[in-house]
């Protein structure tokens, strides 16, 4: 058995396979001749039925066409007869395919076939005596000449036919019986040999199977059981080693190298866990991937951690400050958060503002067409004021006149005190001149003194009254004068009121014009306070969202916050494991 | 035409048409009325004007007096006996007479007679004034000679009591002190119109030169 263990594996295979290939064979042949047996004696079976069936077709058909020649015979109408006629024709036809059968089915036995040539001789007679002498006789109505001769000739013509098909009828059937009989027999022996090679060819297999499960995969399942526990991680697997020169035997060897491999690899990891970085592994072979890659890994390990503990004191330092520009945001952003509410209330005031900006534009509207209408009345009134000027200067012309005539009729009393004056001055000297009179009679003249004084008096008043008289009319001319320039003055006045009337009409009008441009100003204002009302609102409500956004923002930055402090804390951590690896 | 800053004229006063039309018939009712005075207003000045007579009546009595004529010469008043004076006229007419001395102004025709008029300023050293129709001239006369004075305004006569009259005033000198009868205490300077008659060197005798 020691060569069979030293063989490869693929060659054990293909030993127990050509073993178990060759049994097969053998049973493939034995069936094949034996089916090819049996095969034959059903074609035999076949033809010797088939011989039966077509000579008793023969003879049924033969049997139908006497019957209806018979018919035909009795027949009362022609058309009766030409039906029975026709029929025994289809009849024939039938008869002739089934012998043309018959001849090929019996062309290897002669005898047989003599017999048959015999048969369609005496059929072809019958044919031919029936179709020459019965028809026309019966056409004829020759139904007594026809009867004779179909009782007579043609009877015998159809029991030799008879005599004849019966015989090959049966032998065929005896024939097909034998034939049954020698075909079952082989069929058992066949089976008896089927049965025997199969127990042969199952014993071969279950042999060559035990062979192969204890040479190969019982090995097998030991090393794929140990390789499921590495898989699974475990390392501890006792070593097993096949002793057999086939692949089983170096698949055990190496996996048990393998597993010492892993082995001291998996110390060196396991130093390397516990920050040991100055183990050494070295690689058994140029392919050994893990070896090389574990090899880099440690050496990158070494420069990663250096890296990572320039790193992570950078990452520290940068998380203090994140931490404390963190704080700052926060602040900043609630104070943005506080300028945004005060923003917010100062829209609303806009807002108002607005409002009421609208409010008064209304009003101002509102004014400017009720300054429009009185601009109108305004005008109106100046028109009158110049109709009126107009009148007022009419009469200030007759004032004007009524005076001058009233200054001439002054100096016509003048003229009247001067004589006043003159005859006061007489009675005056008169007087006197009484008095001297008077004095120069002495006694007698006192009493005409006395009158004398009177006189003298009355003259005095007089021209006292004349001074009067004339101071009065000298007032009296200065006031004429004074009213004269103030006519006149007034009548420029009134020229010059006149012509400013037109210019504050001319105003008034103008300004009319103005307050309805104005007016209309005032209208578009209220229309575009009143949008940028809606605008107002719009901002409001934009607020209102910066608003609550703001708000979001300073929770966002306290969670920031918060995870700027856990990032530092985070850092502060890494610090200190990273610091536990001895590069 | 001052417009004040609230841009309209203020009326400056309203005319009180009812209180003009008041005055006018008042000042109408005046001029009727002043023809035939109210009996009451008229009882009252004949009245006042008893009484002042009545008064002056007493002041006769009382020692001896003088009757003079006042008038006005360059703003001074000065006044002659009226036992001097023959009339007094206006000057009217005044003819000068060429060749006669400064004191001469010419000669007047009153009711047919001719009669110089004499310019007594000239005398006293009195600034000239214009002449005119309101100038009256005193005629004075005596026996021998009549001549007329000019003055600027007759006043009155009236009677002078003797004790009442200073005799001369120091600063007055030659000529005036020579025609000053006396001063009153009212500065009515009474000339003595026989003196002013009598002098010599108001006759003129001027012979014509060969």
């Amino acid at each position: 058995m020691k060569w069979i263990r030293d063989l490869s594996i693929r060659n054990k295979l293909l030993t127990g396979f050509m073993l178990v290939l060759l049994l097969l064979l053998g049973v493939i042949a034995l069936a094949y001749t034996r089916i090819s047996h049996i095969n034959d004696f059903q074609r035999q079976l076949s033809r010797d039925f088939t011989q039966a069936l077509d000579l008793t077709t023969v003879i049924r058909y033969e049997d139908s066409i006497r019957a209806r020649q018979l018919e035909m015979l009795i027949a009362d109408t022609s058309v009766e007869q030409k039906r029975r006629q026709q029929e025994i024709r289809e009849s024939e036809q039938i008869i002739d395919k089934e012998l043309e059968n018959l001849r090929l089915l019996y062309q290897n036995e002669p005898h047989s076939l003599e017999k048959l040539q015999e048969l369609e001789l005496t059929h072809n007679q019958f044919k031919q005596v029936r179709e020459t002498q019965v028809f026309p006789l019966i056409y004829a109505g020759k139904q007594d000449e026809a009867k004779p001769l179909i009782r007579g000739p043609q009877l015998e013509r159809f029991e030799k036919i008879r005599d004849l098909a019966i015989p090959l009828q049966q032998e065929a059937l005896r024939d097909a019986d034998l034939t049954a009989q020698q075909s079952e027999r082989i069929a058992e022996q066949a089976v008896q040999i089927f049965l025997t090679a199969s127990l042969a060819a199952l014993l071969a297999c279950i042999m060559l199977t035990a062979v192969l499960n204890r040479i190969i995969a019982n090995p097998l399942k030991t090393i794929a059981d140990s390789a499921t526990q590495i898989a699974s991680g475990n390392l501890s697997t006792p070593s097993y080693v096949v002793e057999q020169a086939d692949e089983v035997g170096r698949l055990s060897q190496a996996f048990n190298r393998m597993t010492i491999y892993l082995k001291e690899t998996a110390d060196a990891a396991e130093r390397i866990a516990a920050g040991d970085l100055r183990v050494g592994v070295n690689p058994l072979s140029e392919g050994d991937l893990f070896g090389h890659a574990f090899a880099r890994m440690i050496d990158n390990l070494k420069s990663t951690t250096a890296e990572l503990m320039e790193g992570v004191n950078v990452l520290a330092a940068a998380a203090s400050e994140i931490l404390a520009s963190t704080a700052q945001v926060a602040s900043g952003v609630a104070e943005t958060a506080t300028a945004i509410s005060q923003t917010t209330a100062t829209v609303e005031e806009v807002k108002q503002a607005g409002l009421l900006s609208s409010q008064k534009a209304r009003h101002v509207a509102d004014s400017a067409q009720k300054a429009n209408a009185v601009a109108q009345g305004g005008i109106q009134a100046v028109t009158a004021a110049i109709d009126g000027m107009g009148r007022v200067q009419d009469q200030v012309a007759s004032v004007a006149q009524s005076i001058v005539t009233l200054s001439e009729q002054s100096q016509a009393i003048g003229e009247i005190i001067a004589t006043v004056n003159d005859l006061a001055e007489q009675s005056n000297l008169l007087a006197v001149n009484a008095s001297i009179e008077a004095a120069k009679a002495g006694e007698q003249g006192k009493g005409f003194t006395v009158v004398a004084q009177e006189i003298r008096s009355l003259a005095e008043q007089s021209k006292q009254a004349t001074v009067q008289v004339r101071q009065i009319l000298n007032d009296i001319q200065k006031a004429n004068s004074a009213a004269v320039i103030a006519t006149e003055q007034g009548t420029k006045t009134v020229t010059v009121g006149m012509r400013q009337s037109q210019e504050a009409g001319e105003s008034i009008r103008l300004l009319g014009e103005t307050v309805n441009v104005a007016s209309q100003a005032a209208v578009q204002i209220a229309a575009s306070s009143q949008q940028q009302l809606v605008g107002m609102d719009q901002m409001a409500l934009a607020m209102e969202n910066i608003k609550t956004a703001s708000t979001q923002n300073v929770s966002s930055t306290r969670q920031t916050e918060t995870a700027a402090r856990n990032l530092h804390e985070l850092g502060q951590k890494i610090k200190l494991l990273v610091e536990r690896y001895q590069v | 035409m001052t417009a004040n800053p609230s841009g309209y004229r203020e009326p400056r006063q309203t005319i009180d048409w009812e209180q003009i039309h008041r005055r006018l018939t008042a000042v109408r009712n005046a001029i009727d009325g002043a023809a035939a005075p109210p009996p009451a207003i008229l009882k009252k000045i004949l009245k006042e004007r008893a009484i002042a007579l009545a008064r002056e009546a007493k002041m006769e009595t009382a020692g001896s007096a003088i009757d003079v004529l006042e008038f006005d010469l360059a703003y001074e008043r000065y006044g002659f006996e009226l036992t001097y004076i023959r009339e007094v006229c206006p000057l009217v007419e005044l003819t000068p007479l060429p060749g006669m001395p400064d004191f001469v102004l010419g000669i007047v025709n009153v009711r047919g007679r001719i009669v110089s008029v004499i310019d007594i300023r000239n005398f006293f050293d009195l600034p000239d004034k214009g002449l005119s129709d309101l100038n009256k001239i005193v005629i004075l006369t005596s026996d021998t000679r009549e001549f007329g004075v000019l003055t600027d305004r007759i006043i009155c006569t009236r009677s002078l009591l003797t004790a009442t009259l200073q005799e001369s005033l120091p600063t007055l000198t030659d000529v005036r002190s020579q025609y000053l009868k006396g001063v009153t205490g009212e500065r009515l300077i009474v000339l003595d119109g026989g003196k002013i008659l009598r002098d010599e060197k108001l006759v003129v005798n001027v012979q014509p030169e060969r």
